[in-house]
């Protein structure tokens, strides 16, 4: 994602990335980051929550309007009350290389390395 | 002062030692930079997510494909419109839950919110197109080579100033 905004930016578009994995996103050389700390598949918050999703809506796009320099970090105060762990986040089914990598642990530091193979074995 | 945002909180075992791990591979280089050239009260604001939304019209992402090579993720994007909501559309991407942004669309693509504050003339408009492709993409050279270019040429036709990005 930091890599297709990278490319957004380039294009003449100003973009900023909402960010729940900041340090990633931050790593790859982004224009600008709001970094938040919600769980994966709510990130502006929980159904139904308004408030709270225009909240963060709106703290975006005051970073955005603030930010003066390429690679400019905003951590965003909204706070996650619960602790991390498995479900609810979580999928139902887990993801498909987590089921690989179990049964082709050999391969674990390949994708550690970031040197993806073609095709699966 | 904000405390920094703990990015391995939510993070799985597996996915922490994994995102330690690709954050010493990218060497720093330029960063680009595009300022905000008018008033927000003027931009036309997109959004961007890669939750792998696509309207229940739409063609699905393929996530047969991932499944049988999870090395391999769709790299193809999906246009939602401005007043398309949680009826519809379906979430694909494998690595969250789906639940909540099926329940309500503004969990992961705030384009309810966004109206609002449009109304409220705190931006100028929403765009007409917004845009999602599938998250988790290992080998991204389709994504960045073929799908990028194709959004930002959406974003271009359609005059775009600010475009945010939403990962899940």
């Amino acid at each position: 994602m930091g890599l297709v905004q990278r490319q957004i930016e380039a294009a003449g578009i100003s973009t900023i990335a909402l960010s729940m994995i900041p340090d990633l996103t931050w790593s790859v050389g982004v224009p600008r980051l709001a970094a938040i700390e919600h769980p994966f598949g709510l990130t502006l918050g929980r159904p139904g929550d308004r408030d709270a999703q225009t909240a963060v809506l709106r703290a975006v796009l005051r970073a955005l309007k603030e930010m003066q320099s390429p690679g400019s970090v905003t951590n965003l105060p909204f706070a996650w009350p619960e602790s991390g762990g498995k479900s609810p986040y979580h999928p139902a089914e887990p993801p498909p290389i987590g089921k690989y990598l179990v049964r082709h642990p050999w391969l674990y530091p390949r994708l550690l390395a970031r040197n993806i193979p073609e095709v699966a074995e | 002062m904000t405390p920094q945002v703990d990015s391995y909180r939510f993070l799985d075992t597996l996915s922490r030692r994994m995102v330690k791990s690709w954050i010493g591979l990218d060497k720093p280089q330029d960063i680009p930079w595009t300022p905000l050239r008018k008033p927000l009260e003027d931009c036309t604001v997109a959004l961007i997510s890669t939750a792998g939304i696509a309207l229940k019209t739409d063609r699905p992402f393929d996530q047969e494909g991932e499944r049988r090579n999870p090395w391999w993720g769709d790299p193809s994007y999906r246009v939602i419109p401005r007043e398309a909501t949680e009826r519809d559309v379906r979430v694909y991407h494998l690595h969250i839950n789906p639940s909540f942004a099926e329940q309500d669309l503004n969990c992961v693509l705030p384009l309810g919110r966004l109206s609002e504050l449009e109304a409220d003339s705190e931006i100028g408009h929403v765009a007409d197109s917004h845009y999602s492709f599938m998250g988790f993409i290992l080998r991204p050279q389709v994504l960045l080579e073929e799908t990028t270019p194709a959004i930002i040429r959406g974003l271009q036709t359609e005059q775009v100033d600010v475009a945010i990005l939403v990962p899940v």
